[in-house]
């Protein structure tokens, strides 16, 4: 009996020398850095869905490493042996910004950058009964007094936009950072305060529903969900910001490997059903290739530390 | 509408998926480490291939059967399956001990009950004019929620734990509460470098700790759970206790007004419900030795919660609590953005999942009712097999929980820690209630003030806020009178006696 199991160990041990298959030949963790049932979440089960007409003979499973902002999951991330079976997402500014409060045990380098799937540009909203109507008259309100403006979290991309936007306009805000857009959403409708800063998947339902009102979008052309909605640009104010959410690896992984995952990607961003999925799902496709995403999070970051140094978190 | 819906509900497929969601939901509910929004989360890409009806329906049932869950085990191994049994089990293991296990479940799962279709009816009927309520919920009004919660330590103090010792547990889980991130100024407060205490110490392995470890560690000295086993043989004909009515009714009225709010959760509904029934009951001694209108109070109070927490989420696409958010998420990948549009355009569906949460409420009393006499036997398995086998399911949930290895020892040092606390007489009911409501209070504080400009007057000039100081006060004036009569009482003892001595 005793010999039949080191037999049967033995030979469970060797299979994996002996098997000499195409990569994938075990299942690749997806680590996601924020909590289960979440966009970022929803993202990550949406690619499995259509990465498996790609790659057939694929697995993967989803271990979501949430809280800290991203930084426990990006840690992870960058620590995960680099053979191609982790991989993991990524969002902005979050991973920049645990890079410039120099709290992050990673760089840019510890990752190879697969790829950007998705946006979510910044917008200005107020309440539905504010007297603000248009960004002309938010600068003009915000001149006259400080106006008491929602962030999710210092850090954030949604304080990088309102610094951003103080920079531009020379408008001081009362910034006031919450816990996240569950309790924007709530201060806006129950109108609590003057102005938020905040994602656009955030709060287009209730712009519709007209509970509150978006009156500027931060991004070069106006979004299709919200289309009435101007551009901070089309107003003269050249400020924009965006939340993106993209695909890393370790950093070492295998150039092979590396292309295997860099195409899988790509081939997920132009699969039709993922395509109306996001769709349905009010997300923002916005591909962006590994070097291209990997230029605009240096830069990204370049910008955050420029914040960071004036105003320290 | 109504119509349509009942016929959509009552399709094989929906039927199915209540039964189902309702079944998985208490079983989650019951493992430590386990949480609805857990489950919730990990339904949603199962709901890609299901109809949006159906996989609403399931991810309705799996809350209101983790819900009622939690209390299972919290009863039976004062070990809370989640968050918001706590006060259950406070209450329902000093019943298992004294072999009325099977009674206290039977209580928890009719106040579930009631107080789940209670919420879900309001939700039904009144959710629009809840939720403009729920939105004038400010941060000032939060900061007096979390104090109004607070001031549940006055009534925590007993003769075991002196009102000192008390204020003294609450105040060291405040300050366990400072530990992680800043929430205004993002700074890192006591952090030690470790990214996982970033967030804060995790709630759960905390309570997981003080409760279902420290307890484990309590019973190495005994033979069974239960002192007496002659009560045990009368579980099926004990005589249900009385006057429980006004304590699920407060109960699930206070669930549905806090699950209505936004952000707040199901653990302080039950607590809150908790303390409400502990001020209010004519059998205040024996809250904390077994006491089954705390059971009915905190039980209907948490699955008051669920219509409520659905209120904001359903009308206004504000989530009411974290299982309520896992939910919106699995509306939103069917293209179902909440809104009026929900109640009009895909009405059918929308009622046809409000009127599911009934169903899945019937679903779990059947289950309860009759498994209580069976549940009721786990008190009896002999310590050396029982003891082993909890502590290994608690650390196993307190890993779960977020994948982090910290959390097993913090459970384990919150255990050994809670041995000491509980026998030099401090109680850990006052510091837990720190612990969840320090951070609540804070961000609520510091928004306030934000908000105000930095003038203080924001906490006195707006109509909720001066309501919920009301509230406060007459919470909190009849135990300090009794509690100075008290002490005024044993000083003049002490001044007698030190008479007679002198002489």
């Amino acid at each position: 009996m005793k010999k039949t199991l080191t037999a049967l160990l033995i030979a469970l041990m060797m299979t994996p020398v002996l098997a000499f298959g195409a990569y994938p030949e075990k299942p690749i963790t997806i680590i996601v850095p924020s909590n289960a049932g979440g966009s970022t979440d929803t993202t990550a089960r949406l690619f499995i869905k259509s990465a498996k007409k790609f790659i057939p003979d694929a697995d993967f499973v989803v271990k979501n490493v949430g809280g800290s902002g991203g930084q426990k999951g990006f840690e992870e991330i960058a620590r995960a042996k680099p053979d191609g079976y982790t991989i993991g997402m990524i969002f902005t500014t979050q991973i920049v910004a645990h890079i410039v409060s120099k709290r992050a045990d990673y760089t840019l380098d510890s990752f190879h950058i697969i790829g950007n799937m998705m946006q979510d540009p910044l917008i200005i909203a107020v309440p539905a009964t504010s007297e603000i109507k248009t960004l002309d008259d938010f600068i003009a309100a915000a001149k006259a007094k400080e106006l008491t403006v929602a962030v999710n979290g210092i850090g954030s991309d949604d304080f990088v936009a309102a610094k951003k936007f103080e920079n531009h306009t020379g408008v001081t805000f009362n910034l006031l950072p919450t816990k996240g857009s569950t309790e924007q959403k709530a201060m806006i409708l129950g109108g609590h305060i003057d102005a938020s800063f905040m994602n656009v998947t955030q709060l287009h339902g209730q712009h519709k529903d007209g509970t509150a009102r978006i009156i500027a979008i931060l991004d070069d052309k106006r979004s299709d969900i919200i289309p009435d909605v101007p551009t901070a640009k089309e107003l003269n104010v050249p400020v924009s910001m965006t939340a993106t959410r993209g695909w890393v690896a370790p950093a070492g992984i295998d150039a092979e490997v590396a292309a295997t995952l860099d195409k899988l990607v790509a081939d997920v961003m132009s699969d039709k059903e993922f395509i109306e999925a996001c769709e349905k799902d009010v997300m923002i496709l916005h591909p962006m290739s590994g070097p291209d995403y990997k230029k605009y999070l240096v830069e990204l970051q370049a910008e955050t530390q420029k914040f960071y140094e004036t105003t320290p978190w | 509408m109504i119509f349509e819906s009942l016929q959509a509900l009552l399709a094989p497929s929906s039927l199915l998926a209540v039964f189902i969601g309702t079944v998985s939901g208490v079983l989650v509910g019951g493992m430590p480490g386990l949480t609805a929004t857990m489950a919730v989360a990990l339904l949603i890409p199962v709901t890609f291939v299901l109809e949006p009806l159906t996989g609403l329906i399931l991810m309705g049932g799996v809350y209101c059967g983790a819900m009622y869950g939690g209390s299972i085990p919290a009863i039976l191994l004062r070990t809370p399956g989640t968050p918001a049994a706590v006060a259950t089990a406070m209450e329902g293991y000093p019943m298992s001990r004294q072999g009325h296990g099977g009674l206290a479940l039977k209580v928890s799962v009719i106040a579930s009950f009631c107080g789940g279709v209670f919420s879900t009816f309001v939700l039904l009927m009144v959710a629009p004019i809840l939720a403009i309520f729920a939105l004038t919920f400010g941060p000032p009004e939060y900061f007096l929620l979390a104090i109004l919660g607070l001031v549940g330590i006055v009534s925590m103090a007993d003769d075991e734990s002196s009102l000192v010792k008390a204020l003294i547990s609450g105040l060291l889980g405040l300050v366990i509460a400072v530990i992680g991130t800043d929430p205004i100024s993002g700074q890192l407060r006591y952090t030690l470098g470790l990214t996982d205490l970033y967030d804060g110490v995790s709630f759960m392995p905390a309570l997981i700790g003080m409760f279902s470890i420290s307890q484990m560690l309590d019973l190495t000295s005994t033979k069974r759970i239960v002192t007496d086993t002659s009560t045990l043989q009368k579980i099926k004909r004990e005589p249900f206790p009385k006057g429980l009515k006004k304590f699920v009714g407060l109960g699930s009225i206070t669930g549905t007004v806090v699950g209505v709010l936004p952000g707040e959760g199901a653990t302080i509904a039950a607590f809150l419900s908790y303390n409400f029934a502990r001020q209010y009951s004519k059998k205040k001694h024996l809250f904390g030795h077994g006491n089954p209108e705390g059971i009915a109070a905190a039980e209907s109070g948490n699955n008051g919660c669920v219509g409520g927490s659905l209120v904001p989420t359903l009308t206004l696409g504000i989530p009411g609590n974290s299982v309520a958010a896992a939910l919106m998420g699995g509306l939103i990948i069917h293209g179902l953005i909440p809104g009026p549009e929900l109640f009009s355009k895909y009405g059918v569906m929308t009622y046809a999942f409000i009127l599911s949460l009934f169903l899945a409420n019937i679903i779990f009393l059947f289950i309860g009712l009759t498994m209580a006499p069976y549940f009721a036997r786990i008190s009896l398995i002999p310590t050396p097999i029982l003891i082993p086998v909890v502590c290994l399911f608690s650390l196993l949930g307190s890993y779960a929980m977020n994948n982090s290895i910290l959390d097993i020892f913090v459970a384990l040092i919150c255990g050994i820690a809670a041995v000491i606390l509980h026998r030099t007489g401090f109680s850990l009911g006052a510091l837990i209630l720190g612990l969840i409501l320090g951070p609540i209070a804070e961000s609520g504080f510091a928004q306030a003030l934000i908000i105000g400009h930095g003038s203080y007057s924001i906490f006195f000039t707006r109509p909720q806020a001066i309501i919920l100081w009301a509230i406060i006060l007459v919470l909190l004036i009849p135990p300090i009178i009794q509690i100075s009569r008290q002490s005024g009482r044993k000083k003049a003892d002490v001044e007698r006696q030190s008479d007679t001595s002198a002489e």
